[in-house]
């Protein structure tokens, strides 16, 4: 029996950008950040209290931040398969533009929950047991589907506006890194922080995923964690839709 | 006669309103034929590509390609149809991998992918290289690996948008016969180029195209006959004779024959060489010019291209 468009499309995703230097990114860097920071911060938590228990909270912090990384493969996709002729291509064979990006957008919440997963495993080998239940792991495992599509998106949408290769690398190590940083995924939010600080954080998607990833992973859910989720999911709604637009008006290649 | 493949009715179509990148174009494509498009560079052929596998939507005018009309039926269209685009288009991953991925997008089984992945990897030479990353081979062996990977799926119609640029004469000629095997089971190429020795060895009908006009279309020995009489003279005169003589040639050759000049050298189309042969030495002895090459031979289909593109379309420039 014959696959249909989206699982083709999905399998090709795949299979072109599950390279050695690809998986390195997108697992190895928050898996270094896992152990790095796990550690090497702990021992300022313990100073200030926290002690081991730093690596815990550090765990679901960093799973939410694989919605980041599996955003970034998303529009890095897009890019490529514009600068590479492979979206024009593709677009003339037996695919719609829709279809080729509910394949990214898929592809992209694999990316995520794959790499969420493996985190998981790191965290339990290094934790040797986790605090997580199973209805936790499937609202952490939603929670990031819905910021894997945020990110998708986000990223789709500056890949259908930029049209130089260098121009989109800044963007993106720019967005990367004002989001990892003015986020919970690190650190928690503190009323200590400069005005600036604390309105990026506020309105950062990450800060929001983090927070409900960690909810899940120690099974504490608030009405605070669910206001969090219901902006997330809205903002997600107007993020996917500009992406669609500019990737829909958008030339197929970069000629 | 059974309808059309490609049926387009003065098409036009412009880029943001500024500039017709085609301009009242119609003509059909029958099944089994290799339909060519000749043009310079920005004559609106890739723009004719385009519109013809549905990646733009032309400004006005009709366009049927199997008798549906690409703005509504595209998907339907784009499964029965391949394509090889101008530019380049790869996968991240080896040469044998981007048959392998090309073909899963196509729903080719599984088996029948990789008897057809072999296949093509011997017919096209690809032996040596299928093991190395795609982007790490040369202009001539991407082009081959783009072509041959586009007859991984069935098709009814192929559109190739100069194909073999870049490829060395024995590629070229490989896939050229390629081509007409194909035509053979029943393939329709929509084929485009700037080498017209290739069009002439494997297109049935050529139509040229200059700034998103058709100026001709007819098959390739009807063209041949139609442009430019029955002989072509090639005449080289002496540096500084031909400002002088060119005009006088042009006035003392009477009807029958056209004249096409650059620089030192001219063209000259007629339909009685011996008679035209006597007129330039009786003229050149008169005026004092000295003759550095004079050869006589048949019309090739460059001939035509350059008459049909200076003269707009009309035979021997209206002579």
């Amino acid at each position: 029996m014959e696959a249909p468009n989206i699982t083709r499309l999905i399998y090709r995703n795949i299979k072109v950008n599950t390279d050695p230097g690809s998986l390195t990114i997108l697992i190895g860097l928050p898996a270094m950040y896992l152990v790095f920071f796990g550690f090497g911060f702990a021992s300022l938590a313990s100073t200030a209290g926290g002690g081991s228990t730093y690596l815990s909270f550090l765990t679901p912090g960093l799973m939410g931040f694989q919605a980041v990384m599996a955003g970034s493969v998303g529009g890095g996709m897009l890019w490529a398969d514009r600068r590479w002729g492979m979206l024009a291509q593709l677009l003339v064979g037996p695919f719609t533009r829709l279809q080729y990006l509910m394949g990214i957008m898929l592809t992209s919440v694999a990316f995520g929950l794959v790499g969420a997963l493996v985190m998981l495993g790191i965290a339990y080998l290094l934790l040797g047991a986790l605090p997580v239940s199973f209805v936790g792991v499937l609202v952490m495992l939603a929670v990031i589907t819905v910021g894997s599509i945020f990110f998708g998106s986000l990223m789709l949408l500056i890949a259908a506006l930029v049209k130089s290769n260098t121009t989109y690398n800044s963007i993106q190590i720019l967005v990367l890194f004002l989001v990892n940083f003015a986020s919970t995924v690190f650190y928690p939010f503190s009323s200590g922080l400069p005005t600036a600080l604390k309105v990026l954080f506020a309105v950062n998607p990450l800060t929001y995923i983090a927070d409900a990833v960690r909810a899940g992973y120690f099974g504490t859910y608030t009405a605070t964690v669910g206001y969090e989720v219901v902006v997330l999911c809205a903002e997600t709604v107007v993020v996917l839709f500009l992406a669609t637009r500019a990737y829909m008006r958008s030339d197929v290649s970069l000629d | 006669m059974a309808d059309p493949i490609v049926l387009a009715e003065d098409l036009r179509h412009s880029y943001g309103g500024k500039r017709f990148a085609l301009n009242g174009v119609s003509f059909s494509v029958q099944k089994g034929e290799v339909f060519g498009l000749l043009g310079k560079n920005g004559a609106g052929k890739s723009t004719l590509i385009k519109a013809m596998t549905t990646l733009i939507r032309p400004t006005s005018g009709t366009l049927r390609i199997f008798g549906m009309d690409p703005g509504k039926d595209g998907k339907r269209i784009r499964s029965r149809i391949g394509v090889v685009q101008q530019g380049e288009s790869f996968d991240f991953t080896s040469v044998e991998g981007n048959f392998d991925v090309y073909g899963v997008l196509w729903g080719v089984p599984r088996e029948e992918r990789h008897r057809r992945r072999e296949a093509l990897i011997q017919r096209f030479g690809l032996e040596e290289i299928r093991r190395r990353r795609s982007f790490d081979i040369s202009g001539g062996q991407k082009r081959r690996v783009q072509v041959a990977r586009e007859f991984i799926h069935d098709m009814e119609i192929l559109f190739l948008d100069e194909p073999t640029v870049g490829m060395d004469v024995i590629m070229r000629r490989t896939l050229l016969d390629s081509i007409r095997e194909e035509v053979k089971r029943g393939l329709t190429v929509v084929f485009t180029t700037h080498n017209l020795e290739e069009a002439d060895y494997v297109c049935d009908r050529i139509a040229v195209i200059d700034e998103g006009k058709l100026l001709v279309l007819d098959e390739v020995e009807n063209l041949k006959r139609l442009y430019g009489g029955k002989k072509t003279i090639d005449l080289t005169v002496q540096p500084g004779g031909a400002a002088t003589f060119f005009p006088a040639l042009e006035e003392g050759l009477g009807p029958g024959t056209s004249i096409t000049s650059e620089g030192d050298s001219v063209v000259i189309l007629t339909d009685d060489p011996k008679d035209s042969l006597a007129k330039i030495l009786e003229l050149s002895q008169k005026m004092g010019v000295q003759l550095e090459w004079v050869s006589v031979r048949k019309n090739t289909l460059e001939d035509v291209f350059l008459r049909s593109v200076s003269h707009g379309g009309e035979p021997n420039g209206g002579a």
